[in-house]
């Protein structure tokens, strides 16, 4: 057997190193964690103009001219928070869409107690989610709107689009599950089998508790180990800690999701996979994508974990609308929203897709609080592949999609990205 | 005197000879008591003919016990008893060739887990997770104690005796699969930590150590996560979670049983009123709301 080498001395030398770093590291720690940190939320200002039970519905303050002749109403899942989309200033798509001139509206679907248990995809998409159409439809004095879902809010906003064609002018889909029959995501092994009716039947809603630590085992070595060796690793780093508790007080600040969208989402999506198929029933109502006619944008993620690539892809081939486009970013299923280099992008494209099928705005917003401030966002519109007739459908990855002018004034704004 | 052919085995003869010793021992015990309680004669006078209290639930006591070891003397009980205590051994044999069997599978596993010890660490093998002690705990407690909370409960507190046990049960197996559970969960931190040290063993062999730890920290975080990926598709752990989920159900709905027996003893809405409650308002307004849209349209 050869003689093992093992560098004893370079080794002792560099943990002498590193205790010297953790004693000076645990002395900068201490003041930073017991100074004053900036940790909250969700700070871009914004109107309740809509309340109904749990569920409100916001109207940002326009930061700029309005730029598009249609409103854009955001739906976020309903596991979670609308918030990730608004993390910090600086960091938030809601800031990137203002800037851009969006007339923007965004659903909070509120914290679920028991007696929502009995709220299903019909409540929340032909109750909720048409009320806070035809409000935005209203107040805007418009015929349609532009809506974008995220995840399971995508899920909602394509049946909505399906049921309501009339109502809805561009739709945007973003990490949005609609193809159920895939084994790469595993979400979609795990709700395979799963006794959903026993489930919702004893806890009523799912309990946010037990939906987090079901997302924590999706990958326990980085969630629950690397993630805070990196925190103990910059502790020292004021910065680094606010953007780190400020993620995590929104990993942790879940809803209890409404049983019986558990259930339908379970057994309808998952275990069906009734939505491409056209056989999904909402309201008495059966879903045909067929009826999707409007522009779609679907945007996901390739390494998302949760809803991959395979899960999104799909749609724009089970739709009936001639303009779609599919655009996957090399990144996950939150790191398209939150990680710096894709807000720089994923915002702006949004934005520039809209444009060049929305137009110029006719109309000038009802009220301006703050004094128009030139866009952080200058976007620029993609090069339009559209031709003169039949359908328009793109595959698009991310090198082709982004052709985004810097923004030249982000760091007069004192933007980290 | 005892009637030979009433008492083939001379039972009353034995039961009476027991009785009556037994019987002039409580007499003299009762007696020495009321005498040291008794109070002073000038009081009671007017109320020493009656026999005291202990005295008289005594000798009923006697009575009928003796009434009864006549009862149990008959040919037909005696009978009756022998059957039954012949049967006993049988039972007993039954029950500890049950317990033997369970007690040789768990020593069986535990050698077949120790002689797979030191074996060479496939990465990203999991073949041998259903052969695992925790399952077998579950299932002999499945098969064997069981049996023990599901004995049929009588009278007038039988349904809250069933909850009772049916939550004890739920409990241990819920303790049961979340052994399990976290025994699957433990998998890729052995596996990770055998496959590192192989490597280092590797590293160490060529002289290519780094004394960085943290590149040593990075390979094992690495391994480890390939580990968990690999293990969460397999069908085991999939059944594993389902079976969790599934505990962890049963359980909640066992405990929210009891503590509906417990609330309804004081003044607060249980769950399920307060859910019937909450269907009610729902239904309602649906109802309403699809008034009121008829109406718009019309």
């Amino acid at each position: 057997m050869s003689q093992v080498k093992i560098p004893v001395d370079l080794i002792l030398s560099k943990m002498a190193d590193n205790a010297e770093k953790v004693q000076s590291r645990a002395h900068k720690a201490s003041e930073v964690l017991l100074g004053e940190l900036d940790t909250d939320l969700a700070k871009t200002p914004y109107d309740v103009v809509y309340r109904e039970d749990r569920v409100q519905l916001k109207h940002y303050r326009p930061r700029t001219k309005i730029r598009y002749r249609t409103p854009l109403l955001v739906v976020y899942a309903l596991i979670n928070r609308e918030t990730m989309l608004d993390l910090q200033p600086g960091r938030s798509v809601v800031e990137r869409f203002l800037d851009a001139g969006i007339d923007l509206y965004m659903i909070d679907w509120g914290y679920p107690t028991r007696k929502d248990r009995f709220l299903g995809f019909d409540e929340h998409i032909n109750g909720y989610m048409d009320d806070i159409v035809d409000l935005i439809r209203e107040r805007n004095e418009t015929d349609k709107i532009n809506l974008m879902g995220i995840c399971m809010g995508g899920t909602f906003s394509v049946i909505y689009s399906a049921l309501h064609p009339e109502k809805i002018k561009n739709l945007v889909t973003t990490v949005t599950p609609t193809n159920f029959d895939t084994k790469k995501g595993l979400l979609h092994v795990w709700m395979e089998h799963i006794d959903v009716d026993r489930v919702v039947d004893t806890f009523g809603n799912l309990p946010a508790d037990m939906m987090n630590f079901g997302f924590l085992l999706l990958n326990p070595a980085r969630l629950m180990i690397d993630k805070y060796v990196g925190f103990m690793e910059n502790i020292d780093n004021k910065q680094f800690v606010e953007n780190f508790v400020r993620m995590d007080k929104w990993i942790f600040d879940s809803p209890d999701l409404p049983g019986e969208v558990f259930r339908q989402f379970v057994k309808d999506c998952y275990q069906g996979n009734k939505l491409l198929k056209n056989q999904l029933e909402v309201g008495g109502q059966r879903v045909d994508l067929n009826r999707l006619t409007m522009p779609l944008l679907n945007i996901y993620g390739k390494y998302d974990h949760l809803v991959p690539p395979e899960a999104c892809e799909k749609l724009i081939d089970h739709v009936g609308s001639k303009d779609t486009e599919n655009l996957c970013l090399n990144t996950g299923h939150i790191g398209i929203y939150v990680s710096s280099k894709y807000q720089e992008a994923f915002a702006p494209k949004i934005a520039s897709w809209l444009k060049a099928r929305d137009g110029m705005p006719e109309r000038k917003p009802r009220s301006i609080k703050t004094a128009a401030t030139s866009s952080a966002a200058v976007v620029q519109p993609i090069s339009s592949k559209k031709k003169a007739s039949g359908k328009r459908s793109r595959n698009t990855t991310e090198e082709d999609a982004f052709q985004v002018e810097p923004a030249s004034d982000a760091k007069a704004m004192g933007n980290a990205r | 005197m005892e009637n030979k052919d009433q008492d083939p085995f001379g039972m009353m003869a034995m039961v009476n000879a027991w009785l009556k010793p037994m019987g002039e021992l409580w007499e003299d015990m009762a007696k020495r008591s009321d005498s040291a309680r008794k109070p002073p004669e000038s009081q009671t006078k007017n109320s020493g003919k009656a026999p005291p209290n202990v005295q008289a639930s005594l000798v009923a006591a006697l009575k009928n016990c003796q009434a009864m070891a006549s009862a149990m003397a008959t040919p037909e009980s005696v009978n009756a008893i022998l059957k039954g205590s012949g049967e006993m051994p049988e039972v007993l044999l039954k029950l500890f060739q049950s317990y033997l069997g369970s007690y040789m599978q768990v020593q069986q596993n535990l050698i077949n887990s120790i002689g797979r010890l030191g074996a060479s660490v496939e990465a990203y093998r999991f073949e041998d997770i259903d052969e695992n002690l925790c399952r077998l705990w579950t299932d002999i407690y499945e098969g064997e104690f069981r049996r023990y909370f599901q004995i049929p409960q009588l009278g007038l507190l039988r349904s809250y005796q069933e909850k009772a046990n049916q939550l004890a049960d739920q409990y241990n197996l819920l303790q049961a699969q979340l052994a399990e559970f976290l025994r699957m969960l433990s998998l890729p931190f052995s596996h990770a930590m055998q496959v590192m040290q192989e490597k280092l063993g590797e590293l160490a062999e060529k002289g290519e150590l780094s004394d960085d730890t943290h590149e040593y920290y990075n390979l094992w975080i690495k391994v480890l996560e390939g580990h968990f990926m690999t293990l969460f598709q397999t069908p085991e752990y999939v059944e594993a979670l389902n079976r969790t989920v599934n505990a962890l159900a049963d359980f909640t709905a066992a405990r929210d049983a009891v503590a509906e027996d417990l609330l309804s003893l004081v003044p607060v809405a249980r769950k399920s009123e307060v859910d019937d409650m909450a269907r009610e308002i729902f239904e309602l307004k649906k109802r309403l709301k699809k008034i009121e849209k008829d109406n718009n349209r019309g």
